[in-house]
C-alpha cells in the first residue's frame, strides 16, 4: 500500500525496503541536506536473544497516519521533501523495519523533521511488532495512542 | 435524533496480541443506532471473556481516526480496537 504525492513517498511495503532509492527520491538541488533514519532489527530484546520479527498495521488507517506526520512536518519545518516507509511482515536481524529521508537546505531542520517523524511514527501510526525468540514469542511493549477528548461526537 | 434507534451494522477489526485472543482479524457487529464505542466493546467482553480487564490498554478508532469510547457509532463504520502501537 502506497501513497506518493508529487514529492514526497509514504507506503507499507512486504519487500525489502531500498534506503538509497529513498534517500535519492528526496534529494534535490535545492536542498543541502538530508537526514535519514534507518531503523532495524537488534538481534536481542529485553535480554533475550531475537530470532525475526513479524511486523501487522492496520494498513488505511497507518498510511493515512503516515501522510498526517508528513503534512504536518511541511507544515513545521522548512524542510523539501520526505520519504517514510514502513515494512510490514517477517524480518530477520539486521533488516531495516523503518526508513525516513528528509531533505532540507539546512540541517537543522531536516534533524529535527527527522526526529520528529520517528518518534511520532512509533506513538500514533498503528503498527504491531511480535518478537519471536528460541522459546516462544510476545507482541512487543507498545505505546498507547491518545485518544480525543470523550466530547460526544454523533453525527 | 430518531425516536427509535434502528439496528445497524458496524465492521469491526482487531489486530495484534487481540486478533490472536479473538482468533480473527474482522468481525460485523449488530447494534442498536446510537450506541458508543464503549458498549460495542463491552458487548465483545460479553462474548469474549478473556477480553475482560483489557479496555485501558486498548484505544478505539472509528472510520480510521481515534475516537473517544463515547463516540456514537453510525451503520457503515469501520470500527477498531487498537492494542499499544509498537511499529517503528
Amino acid at each position: 500500500m502506497t501513497n506518493t504525492t508529487a514529492q514526497d513517498r509514504v507506503g507499507l511495503q512486504l519487500e525489502p525496503i531500498d534506503a538509497a532509492a529513498l534517500a535519492a527520491h528526496v534529494r534535490g538541488p535545492e536542498d543541502g541536506a538530508i537526514v535519514t533514519f534507518d531503523g532495524f532489527v537488534r538481534n536481542h530484546s529485553h535480554g533475550r536473544a531475537t530470532k525475526f520479527l513479524e511486523y501487522e498495521a492496520y494498513e488505511g488507517m497507518a498510511v493515512a497516519k503516515m501522510n498526517e506526520i508528513i503534512e504536518h512536518l511541511h507544515e513545521k519545518y522548512a524542510i523539501h521533501r520526505v520519504a517514510m516507509i514502513h515494512r510490514l511482515g517477517h524480518l530477520e536481524v539486521g533488516e531495516t523495519s523503518i526508513f525516513i529521508a528528509v531533505s532540507a537546505a539546512h540541517r537543522g531542520e531536516a534533524f529535527d523533521a527527522c526526529r520528529y517523524a520517528i518518534d511520532t511514527l512509533k506513538k500514533t501510526v498503528p503498527i504491531w511488532k511480535k518478537e519471536f525468540f528460541e522459546d516462544g514469542a510476545v507482541w512487543a511493549d507498545g505505546e498507547l495512542p491518545p485518544a480525543p477528548p470523550g466530547a460526544k461526537s454523533a453525527s | 435524533m430518531r425516536d427509535v434507534a434502528p439496528m445497524i451494522r458496524v465492521k469491526v477489526l482487531f489486530f495484534g496480541r487481540l486478533r490472536e485472543l479473538l482468533g480473527k482479524s474482522e468481525d460485523y457487529a449488530e447494534l442498536a443506532g446510537g450506541e458508543s464505542l464503549a458498549s460495542l466493546f463491552e458487548s465483545y467482553t460479553r462474548r469474549y471473556p478473556q477480553l475482560a480487564g483489557f479496555r485501558s490498554s486498548l484505544v478505539a478508532s472509528r472510520n480510521q481516526e481515534f475516537a473517544a469510547w463515547d463516540t456514537q457509532l453510525d451503520a457503515g463504520d469501520e470500527i477498531a480496537f487498537l492494542p499499544p502501537v509498537s511499529g517503528g
